[in-house]
């Protein structure tokens, strides 16, 4: 089994060696190059181009950008708050959610967790349509509360921003539950145990040891709901009215009814800058990085 | 252990089952193991004279290093250690002093900011230690403490456990599967199989004089022997003619059939001829097997009728090699009896 090596072959399979991660990053590089990075640049030409469809040129238009906050602060405003409410009830249901799934479930975890993702199983329309019939003004909802007086006898909750924020609370509880769900199965249960030992009450235990513990899963989840939900727009269009639009809307009817295109990449490309801004101080507040590492 | 002839820790008839599996079964002793503290099946526990049974943990004064030390990797060394106090509603500047001190007493005083992973594993396990001695238990529990430490630093901790076990004066009850831990570091052992206290004594007791099967295998090695009694003598099957002391011989009390053993140490080889030197049990038989172990060489005697019996002889003279025929002796007082 002996063979030898001469020293040109040994440099030649050390040189090999020191390629192969560069080889293992290269699918992966090029996708992001031709599918993240290409589009971005060009999202960004686009953006400062002026004209009329189909005819735009590059301009230095930097006026393009200013309209996100000239014309559609309201817009931006509702973005913002619905996606904000969304994601924080999204965390009280996850939460426990996810805590009693990963430390009761036992046997049934992997049945719960399913039963979670099942309502993926049906189409994003379908599903958020059918909240359309839940919250309807003569449907179940709305009559139940009603009679015990929670709102008024007039009063409707489709095309409210309740419903916009109903159907993306729920569309996007999953993403909410799951890596919650993720972070509280790999908490070493010693550690509750050792809590409990040094005279920590249970919900001490929770306080100092569960939830700081399951904050990475928090703060995934949070970013993995809000993100998306700032730019939604299908459930404004079915759930809600004009009212309610988000700047998601806007951007779709810029890109697809206006044919708009430098305005509605403007748009885009200060959505994507302004929710990166918001969310770094968020991930260093919460000083995740030390315990995921 | 005690103080004013009260134990520290009491089981009374403690019986715990984990559905199916007991635990520990119908236990009675006066220093005991860490499952049997979780609310037992049936039985009763005291500490220092106080029923503690089916107390919740937070509410005991107990204790415990973890086998895998369970330190909370998001808080530093001395929040670790700060954690039992804190809950306690212990002031602060008490708390910095305690703090202090028993990081001191583990030799971690420099280490207190650090995070828990990036200490060694000897130090995680002393940071474990004095999170749970800072609340001054009045029983530590300590499972299987030293299991993940290499042999070397495993070693160190033992000594280090017993130096800060004396500095203390806290009852240390620690479970583990390593006999020679065991009687390194205890006062008192129980061997515990199936649930039941086989064995409890000092070490040497023990030892000497293991009285199962099982604990004699268990704790050091044995040469278990069956024969007949007859007064202070055993016949094997071979027709050698062992003798008990008058304290052994009384513990067969009426049994005719009994095991007898002897410890590998305590046999030494002489001549053919003997002399009156030659202690009264011997027996004959063939070198099967040598093996030089540094400071002694363990050999392996095939006995006819009997079996194999190992001796261990440290290594003064002369080195026996296989297939020389020998005769093993010892003395009638390094005979025991095993029920």
């Amino acid at each position: 089994m002996t063979t030898t090596l001469h020293e040109p072959e040994l440099a030649r399979l050390a040189r090999r060696r020191a390629m192969v991660p560069y080889l293992l990053l290269l699918p992966g590089m090029a996708w992001l190059f031709a599918f993240f990075l290409v589009p971005i640049l060009r999202l960004i030409g686009v953006s400062l181009q002026s004209g009329i469809y189909p005819n735009y040129e590059f301009t230095w238009q930097w006026d393009n950008y200013a309209r996100l906050w000239t014309q559609y602060g309201g817009q931006v405003w509702n973005s913002l708050r619905f996606a904000f409410i969304a994601t924080v009830i999204c965390l009280v249901l996850a939460y426990p959610l996810a805590y009693f799934i990963a430390f009761r479930g036992g046997r049934w975890k992997n049945f719960l967790l399913v039963l979670l993702l099942m309502p993926f199983l049906m189409p994003f329309l379908l599903r958020t349509l059918s909240w359309k019939i839940i919250l309807a003004d003569e449907g179940l909802v709305v009559g139940t509360l009603k009679s015990i007086g929670l709102l008024g006898p007039n009063a409707t909750l489709l095309a409210t921003s309740v419903s916009v924020i109903a159907g993306i609370a729920y569309n996007f509880l999953p993403f909410m539950a799951l890596p919650i769900y993720v972070s509280l199965e790999k908490l070493d249960r010693s550690l509750i145990e050792a809590a409990t030992d040094l005279y920590a009450r249970p919900t001490e235990a929770f306080r100092k040891v569960t939830l700081p513990l399951s904050m990475p899963g928090v703060v995934a989840g949070t970013l993995l709901t809000f993100i998306p939900a700032v730019g939604d727009y299908v459930n404004v269009l079915l759930l809600g009215s004009p009212n309610e639009f988000m700047i998601g809307n806007v951007i779709q009817s810029r890109f697809l009814n206006v044919l708009d295109y430098p305005v509605a990449a403007a748009l885009s490309f200060t959505l994507m800058a302004v929710i990166v801004l918001m969310l770094i101080p968020y991930v260093r507040a919460t000083g995740t990085d030390d315990l995921v590492a | 252990m005690t103080e004013n002839g009260i134990p520290a820790v009491e089981l009374d008839h403690v019986t715990k089952q984990f559905g199916e599996f007991t635990a520990v079964d119908d236990l009675s002793l006066s220093i005991g193991e860490n499952t049997f503290f979780e609310d037992p099946t049936s039985g009763t526990i005291r500490l220092h004279g106080d029923d503690v049974t089916g107390l919740k943990p937070y509410r005991r004064a107990v204790n415990t290093v973890f086998q895998s030390y369970a330190l909370f990797p998001h808080m530093t060394v001395a929040e670790n250690v700060a954690f039992g106090l804190r809950r306690q509603k212990v002031d602060d500047a008490e708390i910095k002093r305690r703090v202090g001190e028993t990081l001191e007493l583990v030799q971690l005083s420099a280490r207190g900011s650090a995070k828990p992973k990036q200490l060694s594993g000897g130090q995680q396990q002393r940071v474990a230690l004095a999170r749970a001695l800072i609340n001054h238990p009045r029983v530590l529990l300590l499972d299987e403490p030293l299991g993940a430490l290499d042999l070397k630093l495993r070693k160190e901790m033992q000594i280090e456990l017993k130096r800060i076990q004396q500095e203390v004066g806290i009852t240390f009850i620690h479970v583990t599967h390593d006999q020679e831990e065991a009687m390194t570091m205890a006062d008192s052992i129980a061997v515990m199989n199936h649930g039941r206290i086989e064995r409890l004594g000092s070490p040497s007791e023990i030892y000497e004089d293991p009285r199962t099967p099982f604990v004699a295998g268990f704790l050091g090695a044995s040469n278990l022997m069956h024969g007949t009694v007859s007064g202070n003598d055993v016949g094997l099957p071979n027709g050698a003619v062992i003798r008990l002391t008058d304290h052994q011989a009384a513990r067969c009390n009426g049994h005719r059939e009994v095991q007898i053993g002897v410890r590998p140490e305590k046999l030494s080889f002489y001549g053919r001829g003997t002399s009156e030197n030659t202690p009264a049990n011997r027996l004959t038989g063939v070198i099967a097997d040598a093996s030089f172990l540094g400071t002694s060489t363990q050999y392996l005697v095939e006995v006819p009728g009997i079996g194999q019996v190992a001796v261990v002889e440290q290594n003064l003279g002369e080195i026996h090699a296989p297939g020389e025929e020998v005769v093993v002796a010892w003395k009638p007082e390094h005979t025991f009896v095993v029920e």
